[in-house]
């Protein structure tokens, strides 16, 4: 290192930031010469200053930051995390959790056994047989034709028209 | 400050104490890392305390055994920049009005240098005036390597930028106070 050392390699000599190689080039350096050890001098002086004048401003944190900080932690709106656990308070959850498995009793086949299933052909001939009392009547004639449709299966289209297919199909759809 | 009033969640009894403990034993470096970027009481204060809700909230993400106050001054240099942007330009920065030379009793000793000169006279004053002129990385970089004797490798972490970032500014940054200060040191012979 014949050069004189510029700012910036003595800028990050004063910081420790040079490789080993160069710091120690560095040294051998300034041991021989005096421009340079100024330099140096200046600018070890100035971070000394800067540490001085930074020591001479120190200052306590006001309390009024501490007070300031906890008054917006506890008047702060609760987030939602909050809210739901607010809601998990014991308080609140043991109604809660009772109304969960009453509503969850309710809602379930337990609370309603299924009833015996029953076959459309029996509401069918049940409804036949109701109005066959007025067996004039065109809707009674063709419910007692589907009646029959259902329980014996028609083989044939043929089958159906001549059994009066339409006024059958006409019929199950009163009954739907 | 810029810190958004988001919901703070109520604080459980490990928090309360760990915000505690942050503010009794960091809120003096925050304060004053904060009044060294800003250049003012107010906007410090405010700074600080946007940093400790900060803390507040995020106190999980800290990982037990590293540097808590490096972990807190990236928080603050993260909203002094945010609030920067937000600003659009600088700090309001307390610069006393009287910008007269300062007066010495007795007899002013010899100077070897300017800033020797600076250093003997007690001029913290000028030189953080001078370090208010500087730009706001290049105050920042001043501060974290010169008065906080952080790294270079720590500032690029704090700052969130790359050790040749660091060095560049902090190079230019001193580069500059030189000027300044001597500057100012020939006004005061004047």
């Amino acid at each position: 290192m014949n050069d004189h050392l510029s700012n910036d390699l003595l800028v990050d000599f004063v910081h420790g930031e040079l490789p080993p190689e160069l710091d120690a080039a560095a040294h051998v350096h300034l041991a021989g010469c005096a421009a340079c050890r100024e330099d140096f001098e200046l600018e070890a002086t100035l971070t000394e200053a800067l540490r001085a004048a930074a020591k001479a401003e120190e200052r306590e944190m006001p309390s009024l930051v501490n007070a300031a900080v906890w008054d917006r932690i506890r008047s702060a709106r609760p987030g939602p995390m909050a809210r739901v656990a607010a809601w998990l308070r014991p308080a609140y959850a043991l109604p809660l959790a009772a109304a969960i498995v009453a509503g969850g009793f309710f809602a379930s086949p337990l609370a309603h056994p299924s009833a015996p299933k029953i076959d459309a052909s029996y509401y069918l001939e049940a409804h036949a047989a109701d109005t066959s009392a007025t067996p004039l009547s065109e809707r009674s004639s063709a419910l007692v034709l589907e009646t029959s449709m259902i329980t014996t299966a028609p083989s044939s289209p043929s089958t159906l028209r001549a059994n009066g297919g339409v006024a059958a199909t006409g019929a199950v759809d009163g009954v739907h | 400050m810029g810190e958004p009033r988001t919901p703070i969640e109520p604080p459980t009894p490990e928090q309360a104490e760990f915000l505690e403990r942050a503010m009794t034993q960091y809120g003096k470096a925050t304060y004053n890392f904060a009044f060294r970027l800003t250049g003012n009481e107010a906007d410090a204060r405010d700074l600080t305390q946007d940093a400790f809700i900060r803390v507040y909230r995020a106190w999980r993400s800290f990982a037990p055994g590293t540097s808590f106050l490096s972990w807190i001054y990236r928080i603050v240099t993260n909203l002094y920049r945010d609030e920067l942007r937000r600003r659009k330009g600088r700090f309001q920065e307390e610069i006393p009005e009287d910008n007269a030379p300062q007066a010495f009793g007795g007899e002013r000793p010899l100077a070897v240098t300017p800033i020797e000169d600076f250093v003997d006279r007690q001029l913290s004053e000028p030189l953080s005036k001078a370090l208010a002129q500087l730009s706001p990385d290049q105050r920042q970089v001043v501060v974290l390597a010169d008065i906080e004797e952080y790294s270079y490798q720590e500032i690029a972490e704090i700052m969130g930028c790359s050790i040749g970032t660091v060095r560049s500014r902090l190079h230019r940054a001193r580069a500059l106070l030189r000027r300044l200060v001597e500057r100012a040191q020939a006004q005061q012979e004047r």
